[in-house]
């Protein structure tokens, strides 16, 4: 405290002595002067340069590359989102489309199975029918050639028991008689 | 008589040297180069060159083989990059940190070394006394902001790319409108009022502008100089020489913080300066909705 007062004190008196203003005064307490700090701004100048050039710019450089990686990453990764939903939406709708597709298959698989079945059943029945109406007619005709050689058979064993019994020949007209007369006899 | 010894108090208390006006280190940095010599270089100026060798060195080191997945001394010296930049852009903003963090950036790492260097034994304290008292007149080496020529430099260098930074980025008009027009609207005499207002406003704004620079550099150039100071008195106490050490012990921790605080203070303040010139009203008006 004793120093700052001792040097306060002084001031004025040495300011005086020396008839400096107060600019100058202070600047040769503090030591400033022109060609020094010329000299300081130059070296600040140039130390300045070297720090941008040599330390800040490498470090710079590598975090905006960095930065760049990153962000590039992320734009990457958007994309590789966004088409990923892009595709799982395409695939929901050609999962849909297919599904769709498949549906209308299996509905048209059916009806037209179910109509194949018809014309199938309906084909069978009219067969079916015509094999039925075949064999009615068959079996009518078998009754009726049957029927046809029973009565020659018939009209034969009658006309043979009648040329025994009389021991008459029987003429075809003879016999064509005997056979309707026993016809009629056995079918009323 | 009475101003000067103000002026004069005042700038001895803001340097904080007033207690080593009589003894300890001297207010200014001695030349090491002969008398007339055109690029004087002291002894401060050479520390600040070491300061600068040392960054250099440690990033040449840290970036020698890089790799996008940092390790090691990339690791660190890109987190403290990496930091100070987004630490900055907190304050500048994204379009001016870009033009400007070479600026802001050295300047606090220059700082900081520079600051911290100067805390190694022997600075400051060894070297010869060319008066014939007790103490070191002429250290070897002094610490790079114990000079008020380089705290100045700097200071200068700043208001000078204040300058160009604040007028490539408003505009000649938008610069003069930035410090002397009326913010808000006004109409009829009120107008002309706050236009008489705003212009006084301005010129006082000019003058604090204009003072930044001498603010800025006795701050740093104080802090640091009376830390030395600070640290050769408390090693002068009088204990024996084999105690010596001991009391300037717990301020060289204080001093390491000091060191942080005036790079910090440093950058910030440049920094909001630049950010206070640059910051549109429409901007503001655009925050406030």
């Amino acid at each position: 405290m004793f120093q700052i007062i001792n040097i306060l004190a002084a001031a004025p008196a040495q300011a005086a002595v020396e008839g400096e203003g107060v600019v100058q005064e202070i600047a040769r307490t503090f030591g400033l002067n022109g060609p020094m700090f010329f000299s300081q701004c130059v070296s600040f100048f140039i130390v300045i340069l070297l720090l941008k050039k040599f330390a800040f710019g490498p470090i710079l450089n590598m975090l905006e590359l960095r930065s760049k990686r990153i962000e590039e990453g992320e734009e990457k990764l958007k994309r590789i989102e966004k088409q990923l939903a892009e595709s799982e939406e395409s695939t929901k709708i050609v999962l849909a489309e297919a599904n769709s597709q498949a549906q209308r298959l299996i509905d048209e698989s059916k009806e037209s199975a179910a109509h194949i079945n018809e014309q199938a059943t309906q084909k069978a029945l009219a067969e079916a029918a015509q094999i039925k109406e075949r064999a009615q007619k068959d079996a009518e005709n078998q009754v009726q050639q049957m029927r046809a050689e029973l009565k020659q058979e018939f009209g034969r064993l009658v006309a043979a028991t009648t040329t025994q019994v009389t021991g008459k020949v029987l003429t075809d007209a003879d016999q064509d008689r005997i056979n309707k007369e026993a016809l009629a006899s056995v079918e009323g | 008589m009475a101003i000067r010894t103000i002026l004069i108090s005042f700038f001895a208390t803001l340097a904080g040297v007033g207690s080593t006006f009589a003894a300890g280190l001297p207010q200014h940095a001695p030349t090491l180069t002969p008398e007339g010599f055109p690029f004087p270089i002291s002894n401060s100026m050479v520390m600040v060159w070491m300061a600068a060798a040392i960054i250099i060195l440690f990033a040449q080191v840290a970036t020698r083989k890089m790799a996008l997945v940092p390790t090691g001394l990339q690791n660190f010296a890109e987190w403290l990059v990496e930091s100070l930049y987004n630490f900055l852009k907190g304050i500048l903003g994204e379009h001016l940190v870009k033009r400007t963090f070479w600026f802001f950036g050295t300047i606090f790492i220059l700082i900081l070394v520079n600051n911290w260097i100067g805390l190694l034994p022997g600075v400051g304290t060894v070297g010869w006394d060319a008066h014939g008292h007790e103490h070191v007149s002429h250290p070897l080496m002094r610490g790079g902001n114990a000079d008020l020529n380089m705290t100045l430099a700097m200071s200068l260098t700043f208001a000078v790319l204040w300058l160009y930074w604040a007028i490539t980025e408003n505009g000649v008009k938008g610069f003069f409108a930035h410090i002397f027009a009326p913010k808000g609207k006004f109409g009829g005499p009120m107008k002309i009022m706050m236009i008489l207002v705003f212009g006084m406003v301005g010129l006082i704004e000019v003058a604090s502008i204009a003072l930044r620079p001498v603010a800025l550099s006795f701050r740093l150039y104080g802090n640091i100089f009376a830390g030395e100071n600070l640290l050769e008195g408390m090693m002068m106490l009088g204990l024996p020489n084999w105690l010596m050490w001991l009391p300037p012990l717990p301020f060289y921790f204080l001093e390491l913080l000091v060191g942080v605080i005036q790079a910090l203070v440093f950058m910030l303040l440049t920094a909001v300066f630049l950010k206070l010139i640059c910051e549109h009203d429409d901007h503001d008006e655009d925050h406030a909705h």
